[in-house]
């Protein structure tokens, strides 16, 4: 099998009409991401808040280069930023899950369905998260 | 072969055939390769072997022999009426002519088909016709042109295919009022940096990456081709509105300006985009393409990574400054461009201590213009480099003239330390015909010189600095990194821009700035001197903020090179009776 690769970015959230639409375009892109990532073994993350997203994704470098052009190609995002890239030793995430957070204060850990297998992994939700918080209190302080 | 063997059952001595003779051409003729039928000067069909049915595509009760040719023809579900008329006209006209007939007919109305036909008189007043399928030749044919008008890298469309492609979307425009289409042009930013810094092999990997990203954004009917290097075009066709196609142009610069990973490698590029839509009057490819370039021109030149779209005001612009080019080029043969001189002075000796040398252009029509106009656009077109030796050479000729004590100050443009060597040669070249020391030039650059390939740059200021010239920064303080570039080198003088010179509101401000320009100089062994002085109040300030030279239009404005003796001997000697 070809070395582990991993890519951890975030991006801004360009999805607009309505609560109900962008939960159902959430929806759509977990179902889609669940189904593909299963099947190219990129196993990963994604953690969103209303203003953006950061996602991990982790395997074989071919299928995260996949998975992340097309991931590039969405117009429900923009902005794209990417925080780190690079080979790994091992897995730290066994499956494709999803985190919301909605706001700052929650803690995301508690509501967090993604299961990292690693103390890698643990850190690199961590960052996600930090990152989901920071980008959204900014936002929210620009539109005050 | 006699092909009347194939009907009659009597021989020409009309004695009856032998049943098997006849049933073994039969067979014989069916299992040709190629459908043949025969058909009398009544335009009758006679005979039609088997491979026939499997080329048409004819079904068992269709017509055959004995019916007539026309019906015949048309019970193939294949033939389109263009085709049947074909066929048929040729047959008519082997019949009339009793010569030999070849057409090929070709369609893709009722599935693809090429078929090569040869209609042939036998002696007997019957006519053969061979029907050939070369459908499967042709379109590996097709393909095969197809593939070699294909970028190998990426496998998308070169320029050949893509014009190919244009022009068919253009005549179904005209001629189906299909809509128009749109042409975009698309060129990727910083893509150089990559090929350079990460290699060639990972450069291919981003073209193909950047390929799919824009291949991806297209529709069924629209065609992504690459012309070479990071050019890429985008035919759109049909064209939706105007506002579609421009919002398409932005996300095409969005997506293919966010990160790739290619080889392992974060790679950030970005990307411009110049659009033209159909209806342009009188549309052609060409029209198109150009029309694409110039909007391309225009993105590039507000900025890079943005998209614009074709405005016939942008032609105008492209026409005068295509004009402004060839007469600059021209200028230069003609003689239309002259120096002139203006003095820089020593404030305490109050003697002129040289000259600097600033370049004019008598345009026979539009008069003189300046060089803030005619500069850019010489260094853009490259023409700056054979202008600035001419400098160089005019201006060490009309020194070397002068008293000894004298210097004269060139401007040398960023883009002349491009090829150093060049440079260097060049002001050699300047001193010899001169037969003039280099301590008398002084060569002024300004800050941005430095930023290009600062090592490359400063070894060429010390092997100008070794032939004796001496080199001054020019139009100090307008950049960001003044204060550390001053220790990179040291420089003989520093000038101060003229916008700390100029009377501004807080002119405290400015002279703080001036002082500080003036200490600093001093404490690093450089001169400083100021430019653009025009009035006595700022020739106080300046001479109070410490400043050693002066130079503007307090003194004298530039004057023409006949002038020059009289201006030193008048200063230079009323000075001297002063004392
Ligand atoms: C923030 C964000 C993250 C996404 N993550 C994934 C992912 O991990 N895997 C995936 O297959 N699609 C993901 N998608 C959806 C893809 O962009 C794309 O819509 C999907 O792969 C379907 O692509 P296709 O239409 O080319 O099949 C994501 C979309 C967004 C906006």
């Amino acid at each position: 099998m070809s070395a582990l690769y991993q890519v951890l970015y975030c991006s801004r959230n360009r999805m607009s009409g309505g609560s109900k639409l962008v939960s159902d375009n959430i929806e759509t892109i977990l179902a889609i991401s669940r189904q593909n990532n299963a099947r190219d073994q990129v196993p990963g993350g994604l953690i969103f808040s209303d203003g953006c997203f950061a996602q991990v994704l982790e395997g074989p470098m071919d299928a995260v280069v996949a998975a992340f052009e097309r991931i590039q190609c969405d117009e429900r995002h923009s902005e794209v930023i990417v925080l780190r890239s690079g080979p790994i030793q091992a897995r730290s995430f066994a499956d494709w899950s999803m985190a919301f957070t909605g706001s700052s204060d929650t803690t995301l850990s508690s509501q967090l369905p993604i299961s990292a297998v690693s103390e890698d992994g643990d850190a690199v939700l961590a960052l996600l998260k930090s990152v989901v918080v920071r980008e959204t209190e900014w936002l929210r302080r620009r539109v005050n | 072969m006699t092909v009347s063997l194939l009907q009659p059952t009597q021989d020409t001595h009309g004695r009856p055939r032998r049943p098997a003779a006849i049933m073994h051409l039969r067979s014989a003729l069916n299992g040709l390769h190629l459908g043949l039928f025969t058909f009398d000067d009544a335009l009758c069909v006679q005979f039609m072997n088997e491979q026939l049915r499997i080329v048409l595509d004819l079904s068992d009760d269709a017509a055959g022999a004995g019916s007539d040719l026309q019906t015949f023809i048309e019970s193939s579900p294949i033939l389109a009426s263009t085709a049947v008329q074909q066929v048929l006209a040729a047959c008519h006209d082997a019949v009339l002519t009793r010569r030999l007939k070849l057409l090929e007919i070709s369609s893709n109305e009722k599935g693809i088909f090429y078929f090569s036909i040869r209609i042939e008189p036998l002696p007997d007043q019957t006519f053969l016709a061979t029907i050939v399928d070369m459908t499967a030749q042709r379109v590996a044919e097709a393909r095969a042109v197809e593939e070699a008008m294909c970028d190998p890298l990426t496998g998308l469309p070169n320029r050949t295919l893509f014009e190919d492609r244009v022009v068919a979307a253009l005549d179904r425009n005209a001629s189906e009022g299909v809509d128009g289409p749109a042409v975009m042009v698309i060129d990727l930013d910083r893509f150089k940096n990559v090929n350079d810094t990460l290699g060639h092999l990972t450069g291919d990997g981003l073209l193909r990456l950047v390929s799919k990203r824009l291949q991806g954004m297209m529709r069924q009917t629209d065609i992504i081709a690459r012309f070479g290097g990071d050019e890429f075009a985008a035919l759109i066709s049909p064209a939706p509105d105007l506002q579609s196609v421009s919002l398409l142009a932005s996300r095409i610069v969005d997506v293919l300006s966010r990160p790739y990973l290619v080889d392992g490698h974060l790679v950030n590029i970005g990307a411009s985009v110049g659009v033209a839509v159909t209806p342009l009057r009188g549309s052609t490819y060409a029209i198109l393409l150009r029309s694409a370039d110039l909007a391309l021109y225009d993105a590039k030149s507000r900025g890079r990574g943005t998209s614009s779209l074709f405005q016939p005001t942008m032609d105008v612009r492209a026409a005068a400054r295509r004009q402004n080019e060839n007469d600059l080029r021209k200028a230069l043969a003609l003689r239309e461009f002259s120096l002139h001189f203006q003095p820089q002075i020593d404030l305490q000796r109050n003697v002129i201590v040289g000259f600097e040398a600033l370049l004019r252009w008598h345009h026979p029509e539009r008069g003189l213009i300046s060089p803030m106009e005619f500069i850019p656009l010489a260094e853009e077109i490259g023409l700056i480099v054979p202008l600035g030796e001419w400098v160089l050479s005019q201006a060490c000729l009309a020194a070397s003239c002068w008293p000894s004590d004298i210097s004269i100050a060139v401007n040398v443009s960023p883009c002349q330390f491009g090829d150093t060597d060049r440079l260097i040669d060049a002001v050699a070249e300047a001193l010899a015909a001169a037969d003039m020391p280099g301590s008398r030039l002084e060569l002024e650059i300004t800050e941005s010189v430095l930023l290009q390939d600062a090592d490359r740059v400063l070894d060429a200021l010390h092997r100008l600095r070794a032939m004796g010239v001496r080199v001054a920064m020019d139009d100090f303080g307008t950049g960001y990194s003044s204060l550390s570039q001053l220790h990179s080198f040291p420089f003989d003088k520093i000038k101060i821009d003229r916008s700390f010179v100029k009377d501004r509101a807080d002119d405290r401000g400015q002279d703080a700035v001036i002082r500080a320009i003036a200490a600093l100089g001093g404490s690093l062994g450089m001169a400083t001197i100021a430019e653009g002085v025009e009035t006595p109040e700022q020739l106080a300030r300046i001479r109070e903020g410490g400043c050693k030279i002066v130079q503007g239009y307090l003194f004298s404005r530039p004057i023409p090179v006949e002038e020059v003796d009289l201006m030193i001997a008048r200063h230079n000697s009323k000075k001297n009776t002063d004392n």
